[in-house]
């Protein structure tokens, strides 16, 4: 283990079974995956090979059938429900596809919420997320409803949201599907920025070229199994 | 989200969708303003009663044990001796207002050519009005006056069935303390309606000494006590019991049959009629905030990976409820409100009750007891309700929340 870098993330031989009536699907058949802090690292593969799956086992959000999960070198394959939500609240930032944002709350609100929740004190979350807003250029808009933003817009509010609590692990559902080439480059150069700003840990699932060559790494899963583990093009020439 | 967070939260997921949860509220508001109403009426009848019925026999009936339990083979078998003594001494107690003598017995009274039942009470006529106040509605002559010996006031059904008026004589006849049969000649001054026809066909007020002097006796019936106040019965009660443990001393409550029978009814009717409303508004509350929580099952699931406990989601449903749920009563309490004092105003009388010859005012009582348990139960069950809907979806798997369309 690189001790400069450790593992935020360590996935070792998960399987996830769905039962479907009388049909079964394998959507992980023994993956193995170690995320460092600061890494980015995206998954790739056609639909139904298990990115989303992955993503929701890796988030506290569903349980693996077998193998083992650790976050931050803590097992947590097992986790009661109620300590698996306490360490999301508190490690671990989602962005969605579809933004999820909370359409009765202001921008403020749906990036404080996430504090609130961890039970911050009132000034420290007022500074944090004044910070957070004026990182992600929003800082005008905090009084604003979400249904008031672009899709660009909303897409920096919930990456707000998920940054804002300084997580150890950032799982991103194809964050920039539903936004034009122009946005989603800002919304990457975001994602880049404040993560390698916090240390925070990206895991992606993305079908975007663009996103894929600006990871560190690219996991191409198939079938519920990696089939590669590539560093980019764009990555391996920086490098 | 700085104060009161979870507050503002709800509060704003009412206004989602406004016209339901005006709906909700406003269903919620006349729910409420009919319980409070409905019960108000009640309440109001109670105390009506009560009043009337206090005011008929006196907070206090004091008699020998034997005058409440068996009938007499004579009148005043089982009547109190000496009674101004008696009646003295209760006049004592500083909550005792007046003590009036009663002596009760039936008869005959006769017009000379026509002959029918009566049901007499001798009281002591001065007394007797002042306590009571215009307890009767004289319909013809005056009230009696105390010390005015062979004059008597019949209800107004009797009066009519003897031809009789003011002025006329009549005679009455009743069996005396002995068993002989004694007749009086009296003179009609007053006629008057209880209000019940059927009383009002037998009913004859004469002065306590005509009474006993057709009876031959001294005894009284009993001797009602009049308190300063309602509140003082029970208390009141114990104490001239302890001072007189030969004798019975029965409340207003045990003599007022019509009261209690008014009572259990209106309590099965109104408290049938409160559940049937408190369960309309229950369901209408739980309809909405079930649609809610459905529309907002994605929410739910965001909430949830974001690390919102699922007990923070519930309760959160919950003040939802409350908000729609008090917002709803606090709008039926006002509309209760108005309604009463609009009936203070613009006064409404109701139809006479069966039995009955007279309406009355309509009119609602003011309990701050009502209300507040009426507002609390209504705001409790819809945040109980809403809460009851929410666990289920909150307990959701958080993938499927999440993938909920």
């Amino acid at each position: 283990m690189d001790t400069a870098h450790p593992d935020v993330l360590r996935l070792a031989g998960v399987h996830k079974t769905y039962r479907l009536g009388t049909h079964e699907v394998r959507a992980l058949q023994g993956v193995d995956l170690s995320l460092r802090a600061g890494e980015m690292l995206a998954l790739t593969g056609p639909s139904g090979s298990g990115k989303s799956t992955l993503l929701h086992i890796a988030g506290l959000i569903d349980r693996a059938d077998a193998g083992e999960l650790r976050l931050r070198g803590q097992d947590v394959t097992a986790l009661p429900e109620v300590q698996a939500t306490r360490l999301r609240r508190d490690a671990i930032g989602f962005v969605f596809q579809g933004f999820n944002l909370v359409p009765v709350m202001t921008v403020w609100d749906n990036v404080d919420y996430a504090l609130f929740i961890a039970g911050v004190p009132v000034p420290q979350r007022r500074q944090r997320v004044q910070a957070m807003l004026d990182a992600v250029g929003l800082a005008a808009h905090a009084g604003h409803r979400p249904d008031a933003l672009s899709g660009g817009q909303r897409q920096r509010v919930a990456i707000a949201r998920a940054l804002v609590k300084q997580p150890a692990l950032v799982i991103a559902d194809e964050p920039t599907a539903n936004l034009d080439s122009h946005t989603a480059d800002q919304v990457l150069d975001l994602m880049r920025e404040q993560g390698r700003m916090q240390g925070a840990a990206f895991l992606i699932a993305t079908h975007d070229d663009r996103l894929l060559a600006r990871c560190d790494r690219v996991l191409r899963l198939l079938d519920g199994c990696i089939q590669g583990d590539r560093q980019p093009f764009l990555t391996r020439s920086a490098a | 989200m700085t104060r009161w967070p979870w507050l503002r939260f709800a509060a704003a997921n009412t206004l989602r969708n406004r016209r339901r949860s005006a709906v909700t509220v406003g269903i919620a508001a006349l729910g409420t303003a009919a319980i409070l109403l409905a019960g108000g009426f009640a309440l109001f009848t109670y105390q009506s009663l009560a009043e009337a019925a206090a005011r008929t026999t006196g907070h206090l009936i004091v008699a020998k044990p034997e005058q409440f339990l068996r009938d007499e083979d004579v009148p005043l078998q089982h009547g109190l001796d000496d009674a101004a003594a008696l009646q003295a001494a209760l006049r004592a107690d500083p909550r005792v207002r007046q003590v009036l003598p009663r002596v009760e017995f039936s008869g005959l009274i006769s017009n000379g050519d026509k002959s029918t039942v009566m049901v007499a009470a001798g009281i002591d006529p001065d007394a007797e009005f002042a306590v009571k106040g215009p307890f009767l509605k004289i319909t013809a002559g005056r009230v009696l006056a105390s010390g005015q010996q062979a004059q008597v006031m019949l209800g107004e059904g009797l009066a009519r069935s003897l031809k009789a008026a003011p002025g006329s004589g009549l005679t009455v006849l009743a069996s005396t303390t002995e068993g002989a049969l004694n007749a009086l000649d009296v003179t009609v001054v007053g006629v008057f309606s209880t209000g019940v026809p059927d009383i009002d066909q037998r009913l004859v007020y004469a002065d306590i000494r005509t009474a006993q002097q057709l009876l031959v006796t001294q005894r009284v019936s009993s001797l009602g006590v009049f308190l300063d106040r309602m509140a003082a019965t029970a208390d009141a009660q114990a104490r001239v019991q302890q001072q007189w443990p030969q004798l019975k001393v029965q409340s207003w409550v045990d003599q007022a049959f019509f009261y209690r029978g008014v009572r259990d009814l209106y309590n099965r009717i109104f408290g049938a009629l409160g559940l049937i409303i408190g369960l309309i508004v229950v369901v209408v509350v739980t309809n909405a905030m079930a649609m809610a929580v459905i529309e907002r099952t994605r929410e739910v699931g965001t909430l949830r990976a974001l690390g919102t406990l699922p007990g923070q989601l519930v309760r959160s449903f919950a003040l939802e409820g409350l908000l729609l749920g008090g917002v709803g009563t606090a709008l039926g309490a006002g509309l209760a409100l108005a309604v009463t004092l609009a009936l203070l105003v613009f006064p409404v009388q109701m139809p006479p009750p069966p039995g009955r010859s007279e309406g009355y005012p309509l009119q609602i009582a003011l309990d701050g007891g009502l209300y507040g348990f009426t507002l609390l139960a209504m705001v409790l069950l819809a945040g109980a309700a809403s809460a009851l809907v929410a666990r289920r979806t909150v307990a959701r798997p958080v993938v499927d929340a999440l993938a909920h369309v």
